[in-house]
């Protein structure tokens, strides 16, 4: 064994300071879905990034120009596959602006219910994902356990745990179960309370929070340059939400808060998401309380509403609707129409183009987490690169929805 | 030009058109079932309905109707104005007419469309017409309501037999008797009439009749809903999976107007349609051309041949150059056609002039019946455009078949380069053994069977292509499917012929070709004139 050199000074060592260029992804488990981050670190911290998307790119919006335009609900279903429910709604929203029909009033309550419970399980998943990537596995658990009561509820309703496409234009696929109500009020009180345990895990704990909070600080001037929407806009301070803003179904006649962030951190963007669950639940009780038990779900418009499948057997008014929407599609008028809803990551917009045919021209989709993962360079730059696990997971990229 | 008022829209029309002719002009549609440009007008579906607001101050026409008032629970007596057919109703300058802004004409469409459909059978999934069908499109745009009646529909007669080309089925009938005029007023051959009134009403052969005329398949063409089909197209295909373009009917000179039907997924055609030309065929066709397009697919040549075993058209364009070449340009001899397209036939015209050769003459499908409405005796399409491009481009008509085999039995031709799948004279055909034939054949036929060397040439439907009718238009069909089998449109064939005997032709691609047609027989070559006349029209 060799002696020590005592005769060296430490101040005359020379680290080596060269840039090291990293790949992380676009298959790698710190990147839900594919994204690739190219890094250029200098010991841990990250001197320049660049984030790469579109691995899951699929054409979605392409296809949509092929079959009609109920044909498009699939499609959307798989945008943002943790909250299938809300993009079902955006869609036939945007359909329905631009054909001037309004559902039942019954419709809109189902919508917001359903859509709500959406949002809260996307929100599940979103924090229950961040807490895990921090090494906080319980809490995932409970997360996903709670995700999957809302599942269950969705099941019953949609016949489909996840992509339900469940939505119609000028209504939805089927009216409420008998049991409804009282499935989602046990559902919501199950998920609170598990919300609670969740808190009680976490909050407590010195390392977890030491990890979100001051890490990926974005000022509210950026992140609304970036076209930020959602909980991360929220989150820097900026109370946007367009069911506030631009109230659509019954929003404006339902009472709930806008939570805000003030420190504009991850901790913020997580905190932010499960306040948000809270009002959901607000909103969902308020609509349960007020949706009426009977009464149809659908428009009363034989252009773009399925006739029943008895009468389309047995009378030939039913055969020739059923013929019409089926074979042709139903018509949009001719012309463009720009539709926006509140989707789990923020605004979700379709910009829809018709020519009068049953089939679209032109779909395209504003998805709210491709502006918010336009600033992850500018979070993560400067950060360490364990901070990236944090500031991506706190960002909720989708991948169906930010490549479609 | 005179005008009238129509929903806001000034409609210009000529002094005695209709109301619904001016606006169809303008392109207003007033929604119709019996009405048809080409016949006479009956009035008798009602749909065309309008409210015509009387002139200032003459009082309107109106009628006592008892309408249900909800408040009182009882009739009340109301007047709503007299409407008028507005196939019937004359124009006049100056007339204001309410068509889809009148709430009365709105009400009795969905009336008239209710009682259409009160005893109509629940056949869409199993009827030819759906996709393309009247009473579809109607009811949602002028109806969109349920079915009231609760009683079992009125059963009528299905797939009565009327003839060789035609299925009547009566509970689809709307008695629009649109077919019992064409055959009176186009035809002249009084087969089909009308038989009860109301509910029991249908249409009937005449006594010990069938319905067998040279234009049968035409009553289909104007049946607004699913009553008569052609048993050709029955159960055939789906209209909403076929695709349309126009072209030009092959089976005579007088070159109707058509649209090819075919499905793109199998590249098959399933039917002709007319088109619309008022300087040929107005809008019919014969039978004989409408079920022309079968050809398309029947008794095709789809492989080159050299002396009757398949071979691979490289092989057998070398082999026709071998065939060729030793006879030298005195005894060679080009036969043009009648059937092929003035692209084709020019192409051959051009090799021959390349080659220096001098014998040209052309043969097409022998003369057969006519009539004075559409069908002419001579069975070519493209006569008269053969005609005009060896005037212009050999000095002088090409010779009959007859002189073709009188010049190879009497030694001076010594072989022939030949376009085309059938001869004037058939029994002739075989006195051509003598010699060596090169053929560029669509089909099976004379000219196939006395080949040397067989090319396969496309049929008209896959390629564009020019024919002149008997009355000198030029009109273009356009390409529907891509080329069947290993053939090729014949003027690429003449092309690798010239380039193995080593001449070159002044065009290689299409477009070159048709830029040396319109040079030639500036006539024939404009392009699109089908679609000119269409606008004159």
């Amino acid at each position: 064994m060799e002696p020590l050199d005592l005769e060296l000074e430490a101040t005359e060592v020379e680290l080596p300071v060269e840039p090291m260029l990293v790949n992380v992804g676009p298959s790698h488990p710190a990147m839900h879905g594919t994204v690739r981050c190219v890094m250029e670190l200098s010991g841990e911290s990250i001197q320049r990034v660049d984030v790469q998307v579109g691995f899951l790119h699929r054409g979605f919006e392409k296809m949509c120009e092929r079959g009609t335009w109920t044909q498009v609900f699939p499609y959307v279903d798989r945008c943002n596959y943790v909250s299938p429910m809300l993009n079902n709604v955006g869609f036939a929203m945007a359909c329905e602006k631009m054909l001037g029909i309004q559902v039942p009033e019954r419709c809109q309550y189902y919508r917001m219910i359903l859509g709500e419970l959406a949002r809260m399980s996307d929100h599940l998943t979103c924090d229950g994902a961040m807490a895990m990537e921090l090494g906080a596995f319980t809490p995932f658990l409970w997360m996903v356990k709670a995700r999957d009561l809302i599942w269950d509820v969705m099941e019953e309703e949609t016949g489909a745990r996840l992509t339900h496409s469940f939505g119609r234009v000028g209504g939805m696929a089927k009216p409420p179960t008998n049991g409804f109500k009282e499935h989602v009020r046990a559902v919501s009180a199950q998920v609170l309370s598990i919300m609670g345990e969740v808190e009680r895990l976490l909050f407590g704990n010195r390392i977890f929070l030491d990890r979100l909070e001051g890490v990926g600080f974005i000022s509210a001037e950026d992140a609304i340059s970036l076209g930020w929407t959602g909980p991360c806009l929220r989150a820097a301070g900026v109370p946007y939400d367009v069911r506030k803003a631009h109230p659509y179904l019954k929003y404006g006649e339902v009472d709930f808060e806008v939570p805000v962030g003030t420190n504009s951190d991850c901790l913020d963007r997580f905190l932010v998401r499960i306040a948000e669950m809270k009002q959901s639940a607000r909103i969902i009780e308020q609509c349960i309380e007020r949706m009426a038990d009977e009464g149809g779900v659908n428009v009363d418009d034989p252009r773009v509403i399925l006739p029943e499948k008895e009468e389309v057997y047995s009378t030939i008014e039913a055969t020739i609707q059923h013929f019409k929407i089926v074979m042709e599609g139903l018509k949009l008028p001719a012309g463009e129409v720009y539709s926006y809803s509140e989707g789990g990551n923020g605004e979700l917009g379709f910009y829809l183009v018709s020519d009068g045919s049953g089939t679209p021209y032109r779909v395209r989709i504003r998805p709210p987490c491709f502006l918010a993962t336009a600033g992850l360079e500018r979070i993560i730059t400067g950060q360490m690169i364990a901070d990236v696990v944090p500031c991506f997971g706190s960002l909720n990229m989708i991948g169906g929805e930010c490549d479609r | 030009m005179p005008t009238f008022l129509l929903d806001d829209r000034e409609i210009e029309f000529n002094p005695g058109d209709t109301v619904i002719a001016a606006a169809e002009r303008a392109g207003v549609d007033i929604p119709h079932y019996c009405w048809h440009p080409g016949l006479s007008t009956a009035a008798n579906c009602r749909m065309c309905l309008v409210e015509l607001l009387p002139p200032e101050g003459r009082p309107a026409l109106l009628l006592d109707v008892l309408r249900f008032d909800e408040e009182k629970g009882d009739y009340v007596l109301a007047r709503k104005p007299k409407l008028q057919p507005a196939c019937q109703l004359g124009a006049v300058a100056g007339m204001r007419i309410k068509s889809q802004t009148s709430e009365h004409a709105v009400e009795a469409r969905a009336a008239v469309q209710e009682f259409l459909l009160l005893n109509h059978p629940v056949d869409c999934p199993i009827c030819d017409q759906a996709g393309e069908c009247r009473l579809q499109d109607y009811w949602l745009e002028h109806s969109g309501k349920k079915k009231r009646m609760q009683d079992e529909i009125l059963h009528r007669p299905k797939a009565v037999d009327f003839g060789p080309t035609i299925v009547y089925d009566a509970e689809r009938c709307i008695v629009c008797t649109r077919c019992v005029r064409f055959c009176d007023e186009v035809v002249g051959d009084h087969v089909l009439d009308k038989r009860e009134r109301g509910n029991l009403g249908e249409i009937v052969l005449a006594p010990g009749r069938k319905l067998d005329h040279e234009y049968t398949l035409m009553t289909e063409h104007v049946c607004p809903v699913g009553a008569l089909t052609a048993k050709d197209f029955r159960f055939k295909a789906r209209v909403w999976f076929l695709r349309s373009v126009r072209s030009v009917c092959q089976g005579c000179a007088t070159g109707c107007n058509a649209y090819t039907d075919y499905d793109p997924r199998n590249q098959t055609v399933y039917r002709h349609r007319p088109r619309e030309n008022q300087a040929v065929n107005k809008y019919w066709m014969c039978d004989e051309g409408v079920l022309d397009y079968r050809r398309v697919h029947d008794g095709r040549i789809l492989t080159a041949r050299v002396a009757g075993k398949k071979a691979s058209v490289e092989d057998a364009l070398a082999e026709a150059a071998q065939r060729l070449a030793p006879v030298g340009k005195d005894k060679l001899a080009i036969l043009l056609s009648f059937t092929h397209s003035s692209e084709d036939n020019l192409a051959l015209i051009e090799l021959a002039r390349a080659l220096g050769v001098g014998q040209a003459y052309a043969t097409g499908r022998p003369s057969g019946s006519g009539d004075k409405i559409l069908r002419h005796t001579d069975k070519n399409p493209n006569r008269a455009g053969v005609s005009q491009l060896a005037q212009a481009l050999l000095g002088g008509l090409p010779l009959d078949f007859s002189a073709l085999v009188a010049a190879v039995e009497g030694g001076s031709v010594g072989a022939v380069l030949a376009l085309g799948s059938s001869v004037e004279d058939a029994a002739l055909a075989a006195k051509l053994k003598r010699v060596p034939v090169v053929a560029i054949s669509t089909f099976e036929g004379e000219l196939a069977q006395q080949a040397a060397v067989l090319l396969p040439a496309s049929s008209w439907a896959e390629a564009d292509g020019t024919f002149v009718n008997a009355g000198g238009l030029a009109q273009v069909s356009e390409k529907a499917i891509e080329p069947q089998g290993e053939s090729q449109p014949a003027w690429r064939h003449v092309l690798g012929v010239a380039g193995k005997l080593g001449v070159s032709l002044p065009f290689s691609r299409a477009k070159d070709l048709a830029k040396v047609l319109s040079a030639h027989a500036p006539k024939a070559g404009v392009s699109g004139s089908s679609a000119a006349a269409e606008a004159q029209a």
